[in-house]
């Protein structure tokens, strides 16, 4: 029941941080702040994601350590890009 | 404290030990291992997409900046709301078969394959005001990308959706039951896999200027 219940506010929290995400790029016209909020935002989405959608929360570290090193080298990648670009 | 009091307090012990040790054992990747080593070839395609997307922006900033506001940012959130849910009903579908009930697992698949539908029709819908207004893959970089990654997460949404049908057809006609459910899980993973790259995928080329 618990479990179901965690299931539940997973995906309304993965809704309302996509209704946020929205309004952020909305409202700003870019720039750094609104970056790492967007790009802090998906990863977070892709952390519950893989950790509650994926059922990866007990599995041995190595398919965990892919999944989020995958998460968090794309990611990274993604931000070193852009912070360049807005240099 | 009588010897049979004490024995049984020491199994009891025991027990709670052997379940605590058992407990401690990571669980097995959820569904078919076969399906886990495509998911992370699949990962690694994408992950290399995107920041390929990342580093070309750097040189033509501009042009992805003015043409990204040409995108349908209503429409993109919408299918990142409809993609999530599905993956949300496609979670509740693997529950609902572990606790045996196969009726309401298939009742879950069909709201996940209604979810799809409504990304695929959405999406159709953001393609066609596109090629309409004459844009293509050869229009400029931001599009090429655009489209070329938009349209490979297409392919994959349309693939999951097959795989999710045939589990669902397995589901109708009882293959699965409380101690028999790899093949849902199995679906369920790779259709989270999609929701994953999507939820990359949307932020980067709708969003982030």
């Amino acid at each position: 029941m618990n479990k179901a219940y965690n299931i539940h506010l997973v995906w309304l929290g993965l809704m309302l941080l996509t209704v946020a995400s929205y309004f952020i790029g909305e409202l700003g016209n870019g720039g750094i702040v609104a970056m790492i909020f967007l790009m802090f935002a998906a990863a977070i989405k892709a952390f519950l994601i893989i950790r509650d959608f994926m059922g990866l929360r007990n599995v041995s570290l190595l398919w965990q350590a892919i999944m989020y090193g995958w998460l968090f080298v794309v990611c990274s990648g993604i931000a070193a890009a852009y912070l360049v670009s807005l240099w | 404290m009588g010897i049979s009091t004490f024995l049984d307090w020491k199994e009891t012990s025991v027990t709670i030990m052997m379940s605590a040790i058992d407990s401690e054992e990571p669980d097995l990747l959820p569904g078919d291992l076969a399906i886990w080593f495509f998911i992370f070839m699949e990962l690694l395609v994408f992950g290399i997409f995107f920041i390929v997307y990342a580093v070309v922006r750097i040189n033509n900033i501009e042009l992805f900046n003015e043409y990204q506001l040409t995108l349908n940012r209503e429409l993109g959130m919408a299918n990142t709301l409809l993609l999530i849910s599905s993956s949300y009903f496609v979670v509740r579908a693997v529950a609902a078969v572990k606790q045996g009930d196969t009726n309401r697992c298939v009742h879950w698949l069909y709201a996940a394959l209604a979810g799809g539908t409504g990304f695929l029709i959405l999406k159709s819908v953001e393609y066609s005001d596109k090629f309409s207004a004459g844009i293509g893959l050869d229009t400029n970089t931001f599009y090429m990308f655009y489209l070329s990654l938009t349209m490979f997460h297409f392919l994959h949404v349309v693939l999951g959706m097959l795989i999710l049908l045939a589990v669902l057809i397995k589901a109708k006609y009882a293959a699965y039951s409380a101690t028999n459910y790899t093949g849902v899980e199995t679906a369920a993973s790779y259709w989270h896999m999609v929701d994953l790259v999507w939820i990359i995928l949307f932020p980067l080329v709708y969003i982030i200027r």
